[in-house]
């Protein structure tokens, strides 16, 4: 029989991968926690990447007016912003000057062209005339433009939109001469008419329905309130905030200022561990039996 | 330099960036004539000449298939589940962008155009760098969901003026294949994540349009022992 090998039979190895479980509940969760946002954050920049694409070739229609918008496309082109940056904005009217178009969304006209093709150019303002790069130049159709562009931009939020206490009531104005029109077709919330009081006395189980219910609203205001909205990630987390509480209970026996009696120990008198003799509490008791001994050995 | 007088400044720089693509595309091992590498100004001249003497970009666009060698290369081995693997590489498009700034307008063309003529891969060569939404748009098209399946490289043309593998300081880069890759790990006895590193964006892994998880050998010249390998993982 071939003596058994000992070293052989422990197969651990090494290189095993570390064990998948998570040593703590907590720190999966917080794991997951911070997974969740970098997630939110690359849908984020997908958003805006999908909205630029679709604002480039805005507005549909050949014939639109940009002071004039149409309902639709005033409500398509907010919708589309709320998640830009100032910087997403600019990156939007840089591709559309790409695309030869007038750096306002609701614009349909090209680009303003200069007179001569070199890259600086001569203006008149009011200073006197000024150098200025063609590239600035060629960025609107008009001042008007410019001037209704710049409008929405100063209204962005420097926040990303990953990080920001999300929209609430948050709101992109536009400059517009048809305002009238365009309030129409925003989505009021008109309260509820149909809910008026019914003149039949409520039975008990509706009452604490409706309890139930005035919660669940109050609930879903708070959250808004917070800055989120339904069915995007909470700011709140539930898993790494629990909200366990616990009542703190009054003892029945009143609390008794600490006295020195109730402290046989010397702790504060030691010095690394061994209470000098000097400072001992017993000290003079034992120089009392010292002295009776000492007394009691004297001949005599 | 004589002969050079007769051509615009602009035609002798999209003669050396053309030159450069050409090399590029051979040295990654697609199949490229040697000729083609070395095409002289004159001929190069006479396939895009315009009447104003500026090259037309437009004619300058190409298409390359991968050698025998290169397919081989990167076929990833043959496992249980998979016993005839497809290789990872194929056709290549390059082309030349006239536009004086190209943003995700020009950039989706590109990929459409790519798309509809079924080429694996693609490099897209533009005069001023590209917007940083195009970038963006770039990054997301070669990760998951893209639809050039090799994705799409993009160079500025100043960045392929001249060709950076032939300077002197820089050393070979040799790309390996999968079993190569097994068996230096088998001899050294290391994982892959034990290897040096190199980034996909430093210059010599983007002209060798590296991918992550590939491993180069670097051959370089030593004073004392003659020839030293070293080995990087792009990353």
């Amino acid at each position: 029989m071939p003596p058994n090998p000992i070293l052989n039979n422990s197969t651990v190895s090494t290189n095993a991968p570390p064990e998948t479980k998570a040593v703590n509940q907590r720190h999966l969760n917080v794991a997951l926690q911070h997974a969740n946002i970098i997630e939110q954050r690359k849908k984020v920049e997908a958003q805006v990447l999908e909205s630029i694409i679709a604002l480039m070739d805005f507005p549909n229609s050949p014939d639109a007016d940009p002071k004039r918008p149409s309902a639709s496309d005033a409500t398509l082109f907010r919708e589309h912003l709320v998640l830009f940056q100032p910087s997403d904005y600019d990156s939007l009217i840089e591709e559309r000057n790409i695309a030869d178009k007038c750096g306002y969304t609701l614009c349909p006209r090209p680009k303003k062209k200069t007179r001569s093709g070199a890259k600086k150019q001569f203006v008149d303002t009011e200073r006197g005339v000024e150098i200025v790069d063609k590239k600035v130049l060629e960025v609107w159709c008009s001042e008007d433009c410019a001037k209704r562009a710049l409008y929405v931009k100063v209204q962005l939020n420097e926040e990303p939109a990953w990080t920001r206490p999300e929209s609430y009531g948050e709101k992109i104005e536009l400059m517009v001469e048809n305002p009238e029109e365009h309030h129409k077709v925003l989505p009021l919330r008109l309260k509820s008419e149909n809910l008026t009081p019914t003149p039949t006395k409520p039975s008990e189980e509706d009452e604490i329905a409706a309890a139930w219910l005035a919660r669940d609203d109050a609930l879903a205001d708070l959250a808004i309130e917070r800055g989120e909205k339904p069915g995007r990630l909470s700011k709140a987390s539930k898993d790494l905030m629990t909200a366990n509480i616990k009542e703190r209970v009054a003892s029945a026996t009143p609390p008794v200022a600490p006295s020195l009696d109730d402290q046989p120990s010397q702790a504060h008198m030691a010095i690394e561990g061994h209470v000098p003799r000097e400072n001992r509490r017993d000290q003079q008791l034992d120089e009392e039996d010292d002295t009776e001994d000492w007394d009691r050995h004297l001949p005599g | 330099m004589d002969s050079q007088a007769q051509y615009t400044p602009g035609m002798v720089r999209m003669w050396r960036i053309y030159r450069t693509t050409k090399q590029m595309c051979r040295d990654r091992g697609y199949d490229i004539p040697v000729e083609d590498t070395e095409i002289s100004l004159e001929e190069f001249a006479h396939r895009c000449r315009r009447e104003d003497g500026e090259p037309e970009r437009s004619q300058l666009h190409y298409s390359a298939t991968p050698t025998q060698e290169m397919i081989h290369k990167y076929t990833p081995p043959a496992t249980a589940k998979f016993p005839n693997p497809e290789p990872q590489i194929g056709s290549l498009w390059v082309e030349f962008n006239a536009d004086e700034n190209a943003g995700l307008k020009q950039l989706r063309e590109y990929m459409v155009h790519l798309a509809q003529n079924n080429h694996y891969s693609g490099i897209l060569v533009t005069i001023k760098p590209m917007t940083g939404m195009a970038i963006r748009m770039l990054r997301n098209a070669t990760g998951v969901d893209g639809q050039v399946l090799g994705g799409v490289e993009v160079f500025v043309e100043q960045d392929l003026l001249v060709n950076i593998t032939k300077h002197e300081l820089v050393p070979r880069h040799i790309l390996l294949s999968h079993e190569e890759k097994k068996q230096l790990l088998e001899r050294y006895r290391l994982k892959e994540t034990q290897l040096p590193r190199i980034q996909v964006t430093d210059p010599v892994a983007k002209y060798l349009g590296l991918r992550r998880g590939q491993v180069v050998k670097i051959i370089r010249m030593s004073e004392t022992a003659g020839r030293y390998a070293s080995y990087r993982w792009a990353i």
